[in-house]
């Protein structure tokens, strides 16, 4: 029987600063070897406590094909999270998981994938990204649209380099409000539609960010031809067991933590709040 | 194959059973309320009652439910699950409350299963008492939970007068009424027949109006309920949660730990769908900040279709509970008859 | 799984219910279908009763502030310097006072000033609730001499007519709100006053609209009409009362509407009304003289004394009504008798053996700002007063500050001296609810650490300023108290006789009444074209701050998101004003106001009609230099 509430006990092994209110933290398992029995796919989650404060979800944000370096990316928002900034390499953390549904990866073989994401979108996508990059060759065009407010609150900005520097991804980065020294793109993550050449009828997309952002890439996305099973989220919802039990993430029968968070549009539609 | 037993020799089993393990049945306090207790000796058990108000479910979800323990060690942290592995059984209860207990079971046991909930279910023996008369305000014919049940009992009991027909319904059952030959023998047929016509009669106790939940699954599933009806029906009610504390199929929680200074305790703790912030997110967002729309999910998840199909039963036993402990007007019965005559009764 | 039975801690309603405990630890609460108020019910915050004892941050050892930091100490040394430092500060002359509690149990308040008035002489002696509660009681004293009320819950589910004078009714008393919805549902008329359209006022039959500070404009439009009625049909009056007559000239010029005279027509042709009447706030002596003209509704039209009628104080807090009776008040004694009334003053110098100071105290707000030494009773004032964060800054200024607390609140962490005292869930004593019904708490588990039941604290501090006593139990407190307040006489006894533990205090002779009208027929109509909107402080209890709540997690949830999201409070409106203010992305206004101006963010609320304003009395502080010293005033509204 599978004791669903103890979690397994990790370390901080790196802890990056990625803005000025979001850290990523590198995580190994105290008694398990390298994460070598920690299986997880792409876009799943983890419950995360932080001993003393609670436990919270938060995507992992690092591939399935980087078993050495599990990662996930926060923003402070409140007492936990704000507990979780304070901590240094070598310091204790619980794990739960791995919980969701997480992309099907499988289904992506071959296609091309276009990925939409804006801020703190970024890094549950970011899982299913270096896992397509891990294995390129398995997949077709590979394009990543992303945005944040400012550039100072781009994330993975190291990463977008690298990216950007690739010749097998084309990679296009805006932010709503430019800075000095910003010599990139202004304006919303949407309006980089039109600097790309899309074919809906072979590409799959996914869109991660905030509520408003979503909704218009999605709008546009759909207008330009694409089939609602082709355009491809992830849902938020307050979350504690992690286990499809505690009812707070349900949304009609479905349970975001269990029949989610990932969801395609369609599925979207469906779901009776 | 169906037992007997004389009403005389309850005494003898339940001394037995006690020295089996814990055993929790009705009793009456000081106060004068029926509460399910554990009890020490067989004369606690109270025998002519309603239902009492509040359900067995604390027995294998309590209100405050540690899972978990935490230990700060230095640098290092032991984390270790707590375990209830404590033998009960469940006396003299009725059959709305062995079914709802049967439904938690299920969905306690859908993958990913919850070690800490089976544990005690599965150390847990029910013994109902059929109702061959049913309570003034209990629904359970309409929701397959009585007054008699063909499943989801360990031992059911029927009250024939002098005696009790004795039914196991499982493994567990057997095992409570296996070992005391003397007390129980094989029913006679009359006895199985008057069991028979004891059912038929409470089934028509009932009267014409009952809780009719299929059109109210209908329109709930197909999402043809009017907003307008779900606002002002939310309008009678006083989201004290009352609805979900006392309904043997609720099982709504939240997560938190409790403790200080390095040693904590993970426990589950009850909730409440109606509570405005239950689906709060941590960013002030809230998809159901209005009452209407927690109303709408509360019965959603009781009486659609969608979840009907995933549970193989409906998410209420009839029990009329809601019906005592609702502050406002929002029953079970009263909103299932809003939702099939399409409006609300002011 | 041990249930004890025992009182709601929370507020008037009184409801009972089982503590579940689970190896003596607390783990929940089973509903009650036989207690005489709750009936089987409860509000959530009930259900969520047990759970700041459990979750909560105690007080778990005495405490004493050196060199600015506490450190733990024995209660014998706690004790002591506890009576040493007060001793000294009465020998060189410097006042000192007490604060009791409306969270409080009846034996707390009670020791707590006899402490004050026995042990230290002084009067100074009041709780933080007080200066809201006090005008409605004076108001009920002024029409039947007593401050009591006349109807119980029960009586409100069977009225045919009830009339609601409110804040907010589902919130502040769910219990009470749940019995006007089953009077509604069976068929009653309820009208309710108020300037909010609350649940209740869309249940009602009628809702009169108030602005804030004209509640006794429609009060005395409802008198008017009831005085018509009655001259119209002689046989129609039920009951007169002295100054009847003037009444009448009182309320010659108030504007009858076919509203008003909907609502005197109900009302009078009701077998059974039940009237019920909330604290209000407002300036001078409006509060008392609304609660005073509610009270001559329901006496002269004969629902005073009517088996199932009569009059209901809606208190915030559970022992409100407690501590009103235990006197802790400057100006009143044990029974509420007033302070210089020599038949209370002999009964009382007789039973503590002391003789008691005369002169008056100060008041808890002015308490807080003068007196060196204090001693505070299970309360965080300044959560509660309406001076609000100022009381914070006073207490700071205070020279030896004693806290006895089961919770760490804002008022324990400033204390020099802090006793651990048990939650309600751990201790014995009771509670007297808004009925008079006095109540049992029981002990359901043991408290944390070194805590101990606060009589018994507070025993042992009358013991230290010569105030022998020989209590073994709560119940022996209970004992003296009944020889101390001729109506709680007996009261040991009627309750070890009921079941639940809870009695009625007895109904007062309301044979003799006098009637009042609500003060100036026009009040000042407060808006003006230079400032065309009001913004009320909303009097509404702080349920946030107050650690039955906070220390709940299922209870502080929505609380904790509001201050989060909005650390600089908020005023509310209606979207229409919000709307006309074009206040763009932004969502703060600038209020100004006779006193001052401010720059608070806003909240959309459906249940404000437009050219009203309200600060939940949460945030008080932000709009401070607006309000001044009203609870009331006009404001102009444009964008920051």
């Amino acid at each position: 029987m599978n004791d669903a509430f103890l979690p397994d006990v990790a370390r901080l092994v790196n802890v990056s600063d990625e803005t000025p209110d979001t850290k990523t933290f590198t995580l190994r398992f105290r008694d398990l070897k390298n994460g070598g029995d920690f299986h997880f796919l792409p876009g799943q989650f983890l419950e995360l406590s932080v001993f003393g404060y609670g436990e919270a979800p938060f995507c992992i944000a690092s591939s399935p094909t980087r078993p050495q370096t599990l990662e996930t990316t926060v923003r402070r928002t409140g007492q936990l999270t704000d507990a979780l900034h304070r901590l240094g390499n070598g310091e204790e953390v619980g794990i739960r998981g791995p919980f969701g549904n997480g992309f099907d990866v499988e289904v992506a073989r071959g296609k091309d994938l276009l990925f939409v994401a804006g801020g703190i979108g970024l890094p549950p996508l970011r899982s299913l990204i270096w896992n397509v990059l891990d294995e390129r060759s398995r997949f077709g065009k590979v394009t990543i649209l992303y945005g944040a407010r400012t550039p100072t609150d781009l994330v993975y900005k190291r990463e977008l380099e690298e990216w950007g520097k690739r010749s097998d991804v084309e990679l296009h980065v805006t932010v709503d409000a430019a800075q000095p020294g910003w010599t990139g793109k202004v304006g919303v993550v949407p309006s980089l539609f039109k600097k790309v050449t899309l074919h809906p009828e072979s590409t799959l997309a996914y869109v991660c960010g905030p509520p408003i952002m979503i909704r218009i890439a999605v709008q546009d996305l759909l207008a330009l031809g694409f089939k609602e099973e082709a355009v491809i989220s992830t849902l938020e919802r307050m979350m504690q067991c992690g286990i499809g039990k505690c009812n707070h993430c349900a949304i009609g029968h479905r349970y975001v933590c269990r029949d989610g968070p990932v969801f395609n549009y369609g599925q979207i539609r469906e779901l009776v709040e | 194959m169906a037992f007997a037993i004389e009403k005389r020799a309850i005494t003898k089993w339940l001394q037995m059973l006690l020295e089996s393990g814990e055993v929790i049945a009705p009793v009456r306090g000081p106060c004068g309320d029926i509460l399910f207790s554990t009890i020490h000796s067989p004369e606690q058990v109270a025998w002519n009652f309603q239902n009492p108000l509040p359900p067995p479910k604390q027995f294998v979800l309590p209100q405050t439910d540690p899972l978990v323990t935490i230990k700060r060690n230095g640098e290092r942290y032991e984390v270790a699950p707590t375990y209830d592995d404590t033998r009960r059984i469940l006396f003299n209860v009725r059959s709305c409350d062995a079914k709802g207990i049967a439904f938690l079971t299920r969905m306690y046991e859908m993958e990913p299963a919850d070690a800490s909930y089976l544990r005690r279910a599965n150390n847990l023996t029910i013994i109902s008492l059929a109702c061959n008369i049913p309570c003034p305000l209990g629904f359970c014919v309409c929701t397959g939970s009585g007054p008699f049940l063909s499943d989801s009992y360990d031992v059911q009991l029927t009250d024939l007068g002098e005696s009790y027909l004795v039914e196991v319904g499982s493994e567990k059952g057997e095992a409570v009424v296996s070992g005391v030959p003397n007390l129980f023998r094989p029913a006679t047929e009359d006895e199985v027949s008057q069991r028979k016509r004891l059912e038929t009669e409470a089934k028509n106790h009932f009267e014409q109006e009952t809780c009719h939940f299929a059109s109210a699954m209908r329109r709930i599933s197909t999402g043809r309920v009017q907003d307008a009806l779900w606002e002002k029906m939310s309008d009678w009610c006083l989201e004290c949660g009352g609805c979900n504390m006392v309904c043997p199929t609720c099982y709504c929680f939240s997560v938190k730990d409790l403790g200080r200074d390095g040693t904590w305790i993970r426990c589950r703790m009850w909730d409440s769908c109606q509570y405005a912030a239950f689906t709060l997110e941590a960013s002030g967002h809230n998809p159901r900040a209005h009452r209407k729309e927690r109303m709408k999910r509360r019965f959603f998840h009781k009486v659609s279709a969608q979840y009907y199909q995933r549970d193989a039963m409906v998410g209420c036993v009839g029990c009329g509970r809601c019906i005592k402990v609702c502050l406002g007007a929002t029953n079970m019965p009263a909103v299932v008859g809003a939702i099939r005559k399409g409006k609300w009764n002011e | 799984m041990t249930a004890v039975p025992t009182t709601c801690p929370f507020c008037s309603c009184g409801c009972g219910f089982y503590l579940l405990t689970s190896n003596g630890q607390l783990v929940g609460v089973a509903p009650s279908e036989t207690h005489p108020v709750s009936s089987g019910k409860l509000c959530a915050r009930g259900w969520s009763a047990h759970e700041a004892a459990l979750w909560g941050e105690r007080v778990r050892q005495p405490l004493r502030r050196r060199n600015g930091k506490p450190e733990s100490v024995s209660w014998d040394e706690a004790l002591d310097h506890i009576a040493g430092r007060l001793k000294a500060l009465i020998g060189a002359g410097k006042p000192v006072g007490v604060l009791g509690s409306p969270r409080a149990t009846n034996e707390e308040n009670y020791l707590a000033g006899k402490l004050a008035r026995a042990g230290l002489q002084t009067n100074n002696v009041d709780f933080s609730y007080h200066s809201i509660c006090g005008p409605l009681f004076a108001g009920l004293e002024e029409v039947w001499g007593e401050h009591t009320p006349t109807a119980s819950l029960c009586d409100i589910a069977s009225s045919q007519a009830i009339l609601l004078l409110e804040g907010n009714l589902a919130e502040t008393h769910p219990r009470a709100a749940s019995s006007v919805i089953k009077a509604v549902e069976n068929g009653a008329h309820l009208v309710t006053i108020g300037f909010r359209s609350t649940q209740m006022a869309r249940r009602s039959s009628l809702h009169l609209q108030t602005t804030p500070g004209n509640e006794r404009e429609v009060i005395n439009g409802v008198l008017a009409a009831i005085l018509d009625q009655q001259s119209e049909d002689p046989t129609r009056v039920a009951a007169r009362g002295e100054g009847y007559e003037a009444l009448w000239q009182d309320v010659r010029s108030v504007k009858r509407t076919d509203e008003l005279r909907q609502a005197a027509e109900w009302i009078a042709r009701a077998e059974r009304a039940t009237f019920l009447l909330a604290c209000s706030d407002g300036q001078g002596d409006q509060p008392r003289e609304v609660a005073a003209a509610f009270a001559t509704l329901a006496a002269i039209t004969g629902h005073l004394d009517r088996p199932g009628s009569g009059l209901l104080p809606l208190l915030a807090r559970s022992n409100v009504r407690g501590a009103c009776d235990m006197g802790v008040i400057p100006e009143r004694l044990p029974g509420y008798d007033p302070l210089d009334d020599e038949r209370a003053r002999q009964r009382l110098q007789n039973l503590w053996g002391k003789k008691l100071p005369l002169d008056r105290g100060w008041g808890a707000e002015n308490l807080l700002q003068s007196v060196s030494g204090l001693i505070v009773v299970a309360d965080d004032p300044p959560s509660v007063v309406p001076m609000g964060r100022r009381a914070m800054d006073a207490m700071a200024g205070i020279e030896f500050l004693v806290v006895l607390d089961a919770f760490v609140t804002p008022t324990v962490r400033i204390a020099h001296a802090v006793l651990p005292i048990a939650s309600f869930a751990e201790t014995e004593g009771t509670l007297t609810n808004m009925e008079g019904r006095v109540q049992k708490l029981r002990t359901a588990t043991n408290p944390p650490g070194e805590a101990r039941m606060g009589w018994r604290v507070l025993a042992e501090l009358c013991a230290r300023f010569d105030i022998g006593n020989s209590y073994t139990s709560a119940t022996d407190v209970l004992c003296e108290i009944a020889q101390a307040a001729p109506r709680y006489a007996g009261i040991e006894q009627r309750l070890s006789e009921d079941g639940w533990g809870g009695a009625l205090l007895e109904d007062f002779d309301s044979a003799k009444f006098v009637v009042r009208p609500a003060g100036a027929t026009r009040g000042a109509a407060l808006a003006s074209a230079g400032r065309p909107h009001v913004l009320v402080r909303d009097v509404a209890f702080d349920w946030g701050r107050d650690p039955l709540v906070s220390f709940s997690p299922t209870l502080s949830r929505d609380y904790q998101s509001e201050r989060k999201l909005f650390p600089n409070g908020f005023v509310e409106m209606c979207k229409g004003d919000a709307d006309a203010l074009n206040l763009g992305g932004g969502r703060h206004v600038r209020l100004a106001s006779v006193h001052g101006d401010a720059v608070v963010p806003i909240r959309v609320r459906a249940d404000l009609k437009p050219g009203v304003l309200s600060v939940p009395y949460a945030f008080r502080d932000q709009v401070a230099s607006v309000l001044g010293t009203d609870s009331v005033t006009a404001v102009n509204v444009e964008p920051p």
